[in-house]
């Protein structure tokens, strides 16, 4: 097992005349939750969308357990093992709770419908939603929706997971629940590339804080380092109009 | 004035014959309209090259009268193969294709309309393009385009009557025979109005009721 699962070197990416991410290099250890803050347009999410090639990269490399990201030749194997979860939760609507965590396990691997069904109602019970098995999507509140997405990407065991700012949509009271969940998960070993504008999540639960801005890594380190003694002016202004 | 009901009720048994006919062909083009307008929808929004043959196809479709696309068929056709085109496989041929394009572009429009989050949850969990369009996109797709699908079939049903012009019996065809023989074109053309209406109507209720069932949880 390499050092680092995952490592992003020298990314570049541009929309058409716009350039969003400006060479961004990062590397994740197995276990670590890595947290990404920065202003709105700074490219976060830009960046984390790359990392499972939502967006193609314009140029650079990510390596996934060392082995080289290839949208021809490994892609679709390393999405299953890199789950992903969305500020607009993204659940599949016309189904069931149950079958929104089961759909991709059972259709990437061969394995007894039981025990995936097993396995989501375990997880399920992980997120604090044993009773919404055979609920659909829309009958649940905002924080439910998220903690099902979240048991979605479980389910495909994935050994890292990216978070775009999960509780962006959420009401303030459902918060809590979906931060809660995330906790639990980075105290279970989970490795988690976190962008955020929790502070507080990040202060506690975050190994390691990157601050972004106008698409470059400006300052990174120990979240209570950045927090508490910023190195750079941009971060200092930063962290001055959100804590 | 004089309107006689007597003869609506001799002709009854002749038009209903040629309403038969006339759901028949439409049901069979509809359904082969479904399966090439929903090929034509998702290749119109592929990034395959056939994107620009689905796109032709459509706008060339849509942009000819129905009535010379069955000329073309029926009598184009039959003197460059240099062998006759069956009346009703004509008919089928020219209507099918018809609907198809029609459908591609209801099917591109349903599929667009979804949320791009869906392909990418899907993409994310590590599911193929052909398991996301199959059990995320076109399920969502087809309860977003019943409605339009079902004023398609109701279309389909009343332009099927342009078929009488390559004398295949259907309802419109029926009434015209009749009239030659009465000399009543008030009562028979009458007759086959209320007998489209009520095709129409049924269609038209039944997709409501199958909308109402299947548009839950979309
Ligand atoms: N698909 C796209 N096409 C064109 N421009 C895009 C696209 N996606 C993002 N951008 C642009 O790239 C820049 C960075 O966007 P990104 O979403 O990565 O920012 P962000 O840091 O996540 O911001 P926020 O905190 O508001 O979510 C923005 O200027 C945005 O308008
Ligand atoms: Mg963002």
């Amino acid at each position: 097992m390499p050092k680092n699962i995952l490592e992003v070197t020298d990314l570049y990416k541009s929309f058409d005349q716009l350039e969003v991410l400006k060479g961004v290099s990062m590397k994740v250890k197995a276990g670590e939750v890595v947290v990404i803050i920065g202003p709105s347009g700074s490219g976060k999410s830009t960046l984390l969308r790359s990392i499972n090639y939502l967006e193609e990269p314009t140029s650079g490399s990510i390596y996934f357990k060392g082995e080289l990201i290839n949208p021809k030749r490994n892609l679709h194997k390393v999405r299953q093992e890199v789950g992903m979860v969305f500020q607009n939760f993204n659940l599949f609507p016309h189904l069931k709770v149950i079958r929104n965590i089961t759909l991709a396990p059972s259709l990437t691997r061969s394995m007894d419908m039981n025990v995936t069904e097993e396995r989501a109602l375990e997880l399920l019970k992980q997120v604090g939603l044993s009773d919404k098995a055979q609920s659909y999507p829309e009958e649940l509140s905002g924080g439910q929706r998220q903690r099902v997405a979240i048991a979605r990407a479980l389910a495909m065991d994935p050994q890292v997971l990216l978070f775009d700012e999960p509780t962006s949509a959420l009401d303030p009271e459902m918060i809590g629940d979906v931060l809660e969940v995330m906790k639990n998960l980075a105290l279970q070993g989970m490795t988690m590339i976190v962008v955020t504008h929790e502070m507080g999540f990040a202060r506690e639960v975050g190994d390691r804080l990157l601050f972004i801005d106008e698409g470059i890594i400006v300052e990174e380190g120990s979240p209570a380092e950045v927090f508490s003694n910023p190195r750079e002016k941009r971060t200092r202004d930063f962290l001055s109009k959100v804590l | 004035m004089d309107f006689r009901w007597d003869l609506i009720i001799s002709s009854l048994p002749m038009l209903l014959t040629g309403a038969k006919l006339t759901v028949q062909l439409t049901a069979v083009s509809v359904f082969f309209g479904i399966i090439l307008g929903t090929l034509t929808g998702m290749l119109r929004i592929s990034k395959t090259p056939f994107r620009f043959i689905a796109a032709i196809y459509i706008d060339v479709i849509r942009g000819t009268p129905l009535l010379v696309q069955t000329f073309i068929i029926f009598y184009g056709l039959p003197s460059l193969i240099q062998r006759p085109i069956p009346a009703y496989f004509a008919a089928v041929l020219a209507l099918s294709i018809n609907s198809g394009a029609y459908v591609g572009e209801i099917v591109r429009a349903g599929i667009q309309s979804l949320d791009k989050g869906q392909w990418e949850a899907a993409a994310s969990l590590g599911m193929s393009g052909y398991q996301t369009m199959k059990h995320i996109i076109l399920p969502q797709a087809f309860r977003r385009i019943l409605p339009p699908l079902g004023n398609e079939f109701i279309a389909l049903l009343k332009d099927s009557s342009l078929v009488s012009v390559i004398a295949l019996e259907e309802l419109v065809r029926k009434g015209q025979v009749i009239i030659g023989r009465t000399f009543r074109p008030f009562e028979i053309w009458f007759a086959v109005a209320v007998i489209f209406f009520v095709m129409t109507f049924i269609v038209s209720r039944f997709v409501d009721l199958l909308e109402r069932r299947v548009t839950r949880h979309a």
